[in-house]
């Protein structure tokens, strides 16, 4: 095992080997796919080496699904693309309109998503810019168009898959089980410093549901991989449910008062740490149990907390032996994503306003040949919608389109210059496609998006045909219109600037507290109280990315968590009391809802006691109830915001 | 004898056989899937990706050279 760990990865020229294997996968795939057009005679090869680009992802499950993904957004767009021509050719400012307004429905729609589901929604948005935009002068060619564009795709996506296939690039789940099982790690960490009696801050909290909550669509991507993908994908999302339940758990232990007074403490910790010594045999537990049911309420509902802690430690260990051993878990949690539709909505309205702003802006100009302008500004919005910034991918966009002329420029005019043999195409285009792959490697997210901004722009302004034309003018023009798209978007941005983070902040906050409002609702609930958790989660690392880690933006984080503990243990409370409704304790059960929904402490400790006596003559064991209302109580009197406070001025 | 291919036609739309052959094997192999996942067809190799690739070429020449 430490052997693993102290294992240094091979490198060559300052990068890992990995780096450069990946870099030379996606060169050949580029070249292969040139070749395999260029045999074809597709009308547009370079569709299919830009495809290449595009699926320049590091392992094969998430190259499968987004590939996947980026088959079914295509003949979405194209559907669309055709529908929307066929209805509005005859009036050009309507036309421009309904592009707009599909771009908005589909920004919106990636809005909603995460991960490769939310690239398909906004590739169905650009496909149109791609096909119909471009088509805007000759709508008749809209078909042969998207038939050139379909079927380079599919060259493109068979190509990356075939060269992933041969030249062994790794799959994703070894990596992703270290990830998993090092937050498993800072987990127990943390529950560890907390019965050891030390004040954690809410951040240290929010960081860890940020890095696990992270990994949702990683997760998702793992399905592709291999015929025990989808196993091993539902064992990854249990490990990540478990890992925020494990969290919540952990923290709740802290608003319990003396908490250092566990009985079984060291028990408890070495069962964290995987130690002998731990907790491992039934009796312990059930000791725990025993504990539960006879001391006073708050050592009762700190014992029954560390059963639950030591329980989901236990599931999530489990499931991560079924994820390496790619075993489905006998049961399979959902990891529900937080959407919040407001923010979707305003996204979506911008991305409409943006479109339409540029498209003024050419048609007023009277400019020739803007429509490749106007796709690439449709392009670039649409991407946005998938990443958290719109204005930072635009920036990153403005600084990527001259390099990228510039290079493509070099390679086009200095390095092939006129050649027409493909091999030299071949090689002339490694140092570039290879670089720019190995800086999308490196750690440093600018020059990692730069890198990949670049890979996709060089082989766009290249275009490689066959016969390439090298001809100045066309080139000269395309590297104008790619400023002019990144440029033009830039302005418009500042014009009318996408909502800010404040504002995000605050509706999510909003929606936090109205969720909280809610409950505990006498329905059934949809989903078990930890994938809720898992859901409320998400929403937490929205609001954390919605401004970053500074002072002034605690209060709020500190506001999300109490929030995020006071929901979830009231979802236990409700599960609890479920159980015990269709039983003798009806009126008893009743109570507590009702003292729950008032949020009042001593009202709800009152219920648990009434709870507790009635049980004991009817001979109902209540002890979970119980102890789940004791925490529910201290979660509303806990002072845990000025503790928090109090223990980040000492650090 | 010279095998004649069936095209495709939606809506007037005349759809490559090869299209069809391809889309067939990947609804096959989706179907296969659990199937070779119960029956641990990953461990019977040391490369199961390329494996799983010849899978796929293999139905797919089957389904062009029977259909």
């Amino acid at each position: 095992m430490t052997s693993a760990v102290d294992r240094r990865p091979i490198s060559f020229a300052g990068l890992p080997l990995s780096s450069w294997a990946f870099a030379i996968r996606i060169w050949s795939a580029i070249v292969l796919a040139l070749y395999i057009s260029f045999w074809l005679e597709l009308e547009a090869p370079s569709s299919a080496a830009v495809t290449v680009t595009i699926l320049a992802l590091p392992t094969r499950g998430q190259v499968l699904e987004k590939a996947v993904f980026r088959l079914i957004a295509t003949v979405i767009g194209v559907a669309a693309s055709i529908t929307i021509i066929g209805l509005f050719v005859q009036t050009g400012s309507l036309l421009l309109i309904a592009f707009a307004a599909w771009l908005g429905i589909c920004v919106y729609t990636a809005g909603l998503l995460d991960g490769n589901r939310a690239y398909a929604a906004a590739l169905s948005g650009y496909t149109i810019a791609i096909i119909a935009v471009q088509q805007i002068d000759n709508p008749q060619h809209v078909f042969e168009s998207a038939l050139a564009r379909g079927a380079a795709i599919t060259v493109g996506v068979l190509t990356v898959a075939v060269v992933n296939d041969l030249l062994s690039a790794p799959d994703h789940h070894p990596q992703l089980t270290a990830q998993l099982e090092a937050l498993r790690r800072r987990i127990a960490d943390y529950a560890r410093r907390i019965l050891n009696g030390e004040a954690m801050p809410a951040m240290t909290a929010v960081g860890l549901l940020r890095d696990i909550v992270a990994l949702r669509p990683e997760i998702a991507s793992l399905a592709a991989e291999l015929n025990s993908g989808p196993a091993r994908s539902a064992a990854a999302r249990n490990v990540m449910v478990g890992l925020v339940a494990e969290l919540f758990a952990a923290r709740s232990l802290e608003m319990l008062p003396a908490a250092a007074q566990l009985r079984l403490r060291e028990q408890v910790i070495a069962q964290l740490d995987g130690k002998p010594g731990g907790l491992a045999s039934p009796s312990d537990v059930s000791l725990l149990e025993y504990q539960a049911k006879d001391s006073e309420p708050v050592a009762a509902s700190l014992s029954w907390l560390a059963k639950y802690l030591i329980r989901t430690d236990g599931e999530v260990r489990r499931t991560l032996g079924d994820l390496s051993a790619g075993r489905r878990p006998p049961r399979a949690w959902h990891a529900p994503l937080y959407r919040s539709h407001r923010i979707s909505a305003e996204t979506a309205v911008r991305a409409a306003v943006y479109f339409l702003l540029a498209a003024a802006f050419f048609a007023l100009s009277g400019w020739s040949s803007t429509e490749v302008s106007l796709s690439f500004v449709a392009i670039i919005i649409a991407l946005g919608a998938t990443t958290p910034d719109l204005r930072a991918l635009t920036v990153m966009a403005v600084v990527a389109a001259p390099i990228a002329s510039l290079m493509a420029g070099i390679l086009e005019f200095v390095v092939l210059d006129g050649a027409t043999t493909f091999p030299l195409l071949a090689i002339g285009l490694a140092p570039f496609m290879i670089g720019a792959a190995l800086l999308m490697t490196l750690p440093n997210r600018i020059l990692s998006a730069l890198g990949r901004l670049n890979l996709v722009f060089i082989l766009l302004l290249l275009a490689p045909s066959n016969p390439q034309t090298y001809n100045p003018q066309t080139f000269l023009f395309s590297a104008l219109f790619l400023v002019l798209a990144t440029g033009l978007l830039f302005v418009a941005e500042i014009v009318i600037p996408p909502a800010s983070n404040d504002r995000r902040r605050h509706w999510l906050l909003a929606s936090v507290r109205r969720d909280l409002h809610r409950l505990p609702s006498h329905r059934e609930q949809e989903l078990a109280p930890e994938e809720a958790m898992f859901r409320d989660a998400g929403r937490v690392a929205q609001i954390l990315a919605a401004g970053s880690d500074v002072p002034q933006h605690r209060p709020a984080m500190e506001e999300a968590m109490a929030i995020f503990d006071q929901a979830a243990t009231l979802r236990l409370c409700q599960v609890e009391l479920d159980r015990l409704a269709q039983g003798p304790l009806r009126t008893e059960v009743d109570a507590a809802y009702n003292s729950l929904v008032k949020r009042d402490p001593g009202a709800i400790i009152a219920s648990a006691h009434a709870l507790s006596e009635a049980a004991s003559i009817r001979d109902v064991s209540v002890a979970d109830a119980s102890a789940a209302l004791v925490l529910a109580s201290v979660t509303f009197t806990s002072p845990r915001l000025d503790a928090e406070f109090s223990a980040e001025r000492r650090s | 004898m010279t095998h004649s291919y069936r095209e495709l036609v939606i809506g007037g739309v005349l759809i490559a056989p090869l299209l069809s052959y391809a889309v067939a094997t990947i609804a096959l192999i989706v179907i296969l899937r659990p199937v070779l996942h119960l029956v641990g067809f990953s461990n019977w190799f040391s490369n199961p990706p390329i494996a799983e690739l010849s899978l796929y070429v293999a139905i797919f020449g089957l389904l062009t050279l029977l259909f």
